[in-house]
Formats: structure tokens, sequence, C-alpha cells
């Protein structure tokens, strides 16, 4: 029955990764092998819609994202009879909805088009004379010599030419605008690539607009990790977890900022902000060592879990709130609460400033506890490593036996990220039955996650299937947080 | 360069008897071995500013018109959109709005009208755009009392 539950985990761990086609049943190594092919015979299994952060999504790469918008692009040509300058500055424009696109065009394509920027309602200019000035360069300019975009407003090539280069060197493409005073009619792609002379600047232009066009469509993203050239590709713009399987860079897809699920873009931005405005006073406040509450020895956390036991006089207390570990096993955890003072309406200006500064202060020493004990439990991973090649060296069971420790500790880097996340939901939730529930859930989780870091870290003295149970107990958690208040 | 016929057309118009702001931009001083730096009066119409005159500097970059010129002021004023050191936001010259084809006199043109007409929804001084909209009366007697103080001589005609 053990076996069942480590399986269920993995899968869960594996199920927002997946691409759109669930069942790559194909080429499976051993390690899937051992995970997925149960799948069948696992009934409580969470489907696809039960799965708060279920997300479907696939890599692509700069080839094949040029190929999907080029296939968009054609569709909308067919379907308009436009050329494909105008349907790629109709779908950048429209952030890429065809049907809009479409259902506007056919209603009124000259409107339309006016509204886009891409036609209008003025007569073009009419040259005078045997050799016309240009207005930008004030030039004699021979009339064959004169171009105009929808607008008609006309300009000599030589003019048109150095407007292009100036726009691109400043990195414009897709905007670029006709010359004249308060005209804000786009140039279109074929206007530029038949004027622009230098091979060097066409192709930037045409680097630029790929650039531009990913950028403005819903459903593409840049993976921003480091020098990575993946472009993600989803089914849906959500603020949902991808992780970039060429570089291991995990983010939400919506805001390209890390993950931060229950939190939203917004909110986590503006966390971020703060944290980066506030956090030298709090990194001040909150010290790498605490004095252990009985004997006063001073302690410095090594590990990931917050259930700290001092190495002199054995007494069990919390790192964050230095009381007894007693208290927080039960099932009200109150260390993640945080107490606002309930008179603070009536204090001066003074006292509520210091208040703020608590409360923010509090919130913030949780996330970066987490942050930090994250870190720590790669040490943990580390560590685990180390010792199962020392047991399977000594006989002691095959590598495979001591799989489900790798997963217990990937589960639980995984139900700590989520942790840390819910703090800056919590500081930006209004007071209220809501944010109640919301940190008893979070309360739960905590205390759930503190249990089964313990227990990873003591993993040799721990039965596997208590093991086992406590990684199901700590994702259910986790999973039960996020369908209450992950807006899906 | 590109620059300097341009230029050079645009500073004959400005020059020439029929500019239309031939009373309210003057003393057009360009040196000869640089047609890109301009010096000229600014001569507001409304109150407060119709009690003196302003000194202004345009600068073309070599660029020009591709990239657009810069305005600084020369002579202090008490203006919401103008700051200690003279600086101006003038959007018609910002670079994500400037065209090619605005000619000089028309954003001396759109320089003017801020004067007369401050627009403190997007201040470069934001005291003096609270005063404006808050204290207009006070606003007024302050930037009257800085023109008399530090403002240049109004031209006789």
């Amino acid at each position: 029955m053990s076996g069942e539950v480590s399986r269920q985990m993995s899968h869960v761990s594996e199920g927002s990764a997946m691409g759109s086609d669930g069942n790559s049943s194909e080429d499976l190594d051993e390690d899937d092998y051992y995970m997925d092919n149960y799948d069948d015979l696992d009934l409580d299994c969470p489907s696809k819609a039960d799965d708060p952060e279920y997300f479907e999504y696939e890599p692509l790469q700069v080839i094949d994202a040029e190929r999907m918008l080029n296939e968009e692009i054609e569709t909308l040509c067919t379907t308009l009879k436009v050329n494909p300058s105008t349907a790629k500055m109709l779908l950048f424009g429209h952030n890429w909805n065809k049907e809009e696109i479409i259902d506007n065009y056919q209603r009124d394509p000259q409107g339309f088009l006016i509204e886009s920027n891409l036609a209008s309602r003025r007569k073009p200019d009419r040259l005078v004379g045997a050799k016309p000035v240009c207005s930008v360069c004030c030039r004699e300019v021979n009339p064959d010599r004169f171009l105009s975009v929808a607008c008609g407003h006309m300009f000599c090539r030589e003019c048109w030419d150095m407007h292009f280069q100036t726009q691109i060197q400043d990195g414009i493409t897709t905007g670029i605008e006709c010359m004249a005073k308060e005209c804000s009619i786009l140039v279109p792609e074929d206007f530029v690539y038949e004027i622009l002379t230098q091979p060097k600047l066409r192709d930037k232009y045409s680097k630029f607009s790929f650039n531009d066009l990913i950028k403005s469509h819903p459903r593409l993203r840049f993976c921003p990790g480091i020098d990575c050239a993946v472009i993600i590709k989803a089914k849906e713009c959500k603020a949902k977890k991808v992780e970039c399987e060429a570089c291991g860079a995990v983010y939400c897809f919506k805001c390209g900022l890390n993950y931060h699920a229950p939190t939203d873009c917004a909110v986590v931005k503006k966390w971020l902000t703060k944290c980066e405005d506030d956090s030298e006073t709090a990194n001040y406040i909150s010290a790498h060592t605490k004095d252990c509450p009985r004997c006063h020895v001073c302690i410095e956390k090594n590990g990931g879990c917050n259930h700290m036991q001092c190495p002199s006089c054995k007494c069990d207390f919390c790192w964050m709130c230095l009381g007894d570990w007693n208290n927080h096993g039960s099932e009200y955890y109150e260390c993640s609460r945080y107490k606002e003072n309930p008179n603070i309406a009536h204090e001066s200006m003074h006292v509520q400033a210091r208040e703020a500064l608590k409360k923010y202060l509090f919130y913030y020493g949780r996330w970066e506890n987490h942050a930090r004990s994250l870190q720590l439990e790669e040490i943990t991973r580390e560590n685990i490593q180390t010792r199962t090649q020392k047991k399977v060296m000594n006989n002691e069971g095959t590598w495979i036996d001591w799989q489900y420790l790798f997963h217990a500790v990937a589960l639980l880097k995984k139900c700590r990220y989520t942790l840390q996340y819910t703090y800056p939901y919590a500081y930006y939730m209004d007071k209220g039955s809501r944010k109640e529930l919301f940190e008893y859930q979070q309360s739960q989780l905590e205390s759930e996650v503190e249990n089964l870091s313990w227990k990873v870290e003591r993993a040799e003295i721990v039965d596997r299937g208590e093991l086992e149970n406590q990684m199901d107990i700590a994702e259910k958690r986790r999973q039960t947080l996020l369908k209450d208040f992950l807006e899906v | 360069m590109a620059a300097t016929r341009r230029l050079q057309k645009e500073l004959g118009d400005l020059l020439s008897e029929g500019s239309p702001l031939k009373k309210s931009f003057r003393d057009i001083v360009v040196d000869e071995s640089n047609i890109l730096l301009w010096h000229g009066l600014i001569v507001p119409d409304n109150p407060p500013y119709n009690k003196g005159a302003f000194k202004i500097e345009i600068s073309f970059p070599a660029e020009y018109p591709f990239k657009p010129p810069k305005v600084l002021f020369k002579t202090k004023i008490y203006h919401p959109n103008i700051d200690e050191k003279g600086q101006v936001c003038l959007p018609i010259i910002n670079a994500e709005n400037w065209k090619p084809a605005t000619k000089t006199d028309q954003v001396v043109a759109s320089l003017l009208s801020l004067i007369n007409d401050p627009e403190p929804e997007h201040p470069l001084r934001g005291d003096l755009a609270e005063e404006f909209t808050k204290e207009k009366k006070k606003f007024l007697k302050n930037a009257e009392e800085f023109t008399r103080k530090y403002s240049e001589k109004r031209p006789a005609d």
C-alpha cells in the first residue's frame, strides 16, 4: 500500500510538466517506468480537472514559433484576403484575437483598418512641379522618388530609409509610424523591406519584429532563464507554473516571475518591490542564529526544518516563535498567524507605523525563513544522496529501493515553496473570515511541512510507510489550500 | 550633413516677415560655425508671464530631423512644467512622439502654449503644480513676483 502512495505523489509532481499530449508512453526511461506505469491502477490519482495547478504547455524552438506565427498570419490572410504584412499588423494590434479581427473586419473593412492605423480617409499629397521638395530633408527630388504609406503623406525614399534606420536602432520595428506630424498610420513590413538598403538593418528589423510578435502574443512567452532560447506555448494565458525543460527555470506563464501560487501576479510584484525596499531592516532583525529558549545556548539553523532540538538541553522548540514545539503538533498551529493589535485604530501615528513595520517583519520573516529553508533542504538532498550511495555499495538495497527518499525531498521542496508564497498572499489579505480560513489552512500546511521536514532529515530511523503517509498528508494540505485560494 | 539644409530653411522661415511667431519668438541667434545650436527670446502673452521675457536654447542633434531637438530655459521661470535647471517636458519633442516632419516653428508654438497655459496634470515641479491647482491666487502672485525679479526685459514693440 505504501508503494501506491509514493507513485501517486510522483504523479502529482509530474502532472503540471506534462505537454499537451498527456500520454507520451513511447520512450519512458527506467525512472518513468516505475513512476507512471501503474497510473491506471491508481484510483484516487488527481485528474486534470481536479489539480488546481494543472496547465497545458509545450516548449518551442524559435523555428517552431516562427512557423506557428506564420500559420496564424496565413489563416488570416486567406480568410480576409489581405496581404501578410497587413495580417501581421492586425494580429499584433489586436492581441492575436483572430475571431474578433475577422468579425470586425467583415462588418466594416475600411473602418476597421482605419481604427487599426492601417488605412486613412485622407487624400494623398499631390506632388507639385517637376522637382517637388521633400518636407523632411528640404531637397528637390524627382517625383518618382516619392513614396507614402496608407495616409498618403509623401516623402522621399532617402528620408524614409533614414527614418527606418533611426527607429530600428532604437529597437522600434512593428511600431514604426509615418513621418508626418500627428500621423499615427503604421508602416507595414513590406514597405520597410522595400526601402531599407543595409542588409545588417534588415536582419535587425526581422529579429526585433519577431521578438515584438512573441511578446505581444498572449499564448507565447520567451523563457526568462538566462541565455535560454526556448519559447513556451500555452493553451491559454494564465498565471500557472511552467518548468523549462531546457534550462530548468520555473516561472509563472503570465508574468514571467518566479512561480507564486497562491499569490497572484500583481500582488507578488507589489510584495517583491516592498521587500527590495525594506529588506535591509528585516535582514538586520532576523539574524541567522537564535538562542535556545531554555538553556540560552546559541544555535545555528543547519537544516530546513523549523522543529528544533537543542543539542545541549534537548528541549524541542519552534525556530520561528521560539515556543514549545509540543504546541505546534496539534491541529491548531498558531505560529503562522499574525496577531494584530486590536486597539490599533486608537493609537498614535508613531505606534501605527511601528505596528505596520511589525506586521511586515512578521510576514517577511516567515517568507525569508522558508526561502532559506528551501536552500538548506537542497543540502539534505545531497546528504541523502551520499548516504544512499554508501548503502547501495554495502548491498543494503538497490538504488531503486531508496528512490522514495528523493521523492520525499522533492515533495517537501514543492510544499515548502508553496508555503513560502502563501505569506505575501496573507500579508495583503483583508481581515475577515476568508483570511481566517486562509491562515487556518496555511497553518495546517506549515505544520505538515515541518513534520515532513523532520522526518526527511531523520529518514534512516523513520519507517518508510510513516514517511510516505506524511508525504501524502502534506501534499493533500497543499492541494486543498490551492484549490480554495488559487484563482483558476 | 542632412540637418544643415533643413535647418537653414527653417531658420529662413522663422526670420521672414510672414512668420506668425514674429512677436512671441524673437532675437534668434545662430552661431555661424554651428547651426545645431539656436538661442532665442520667448515673449508670452498670458499673465503672470506677460510681465517679462525668457531666453531659451534649442539644440539639434546631428541626426536631425530624424531625432528631436532639445529645449532649455536659460532664464529662471516659476512654472509647474519647467524645473530649476530649465528643463521642460514638451510631448511634441519627446523621443517616442517625435516625427521627422515636425518643424521647429511648431515646436516653439507648442512651447508658447505650454508657458501661457500650464499643465499641472503632468508637472516637473509638483510643489508648483499643487499651488497652481489649489491656491491659484497665491500662485499668480508668486509667479508674477518671480517674473519681475528674474526674467528678461520685454522688447518695446
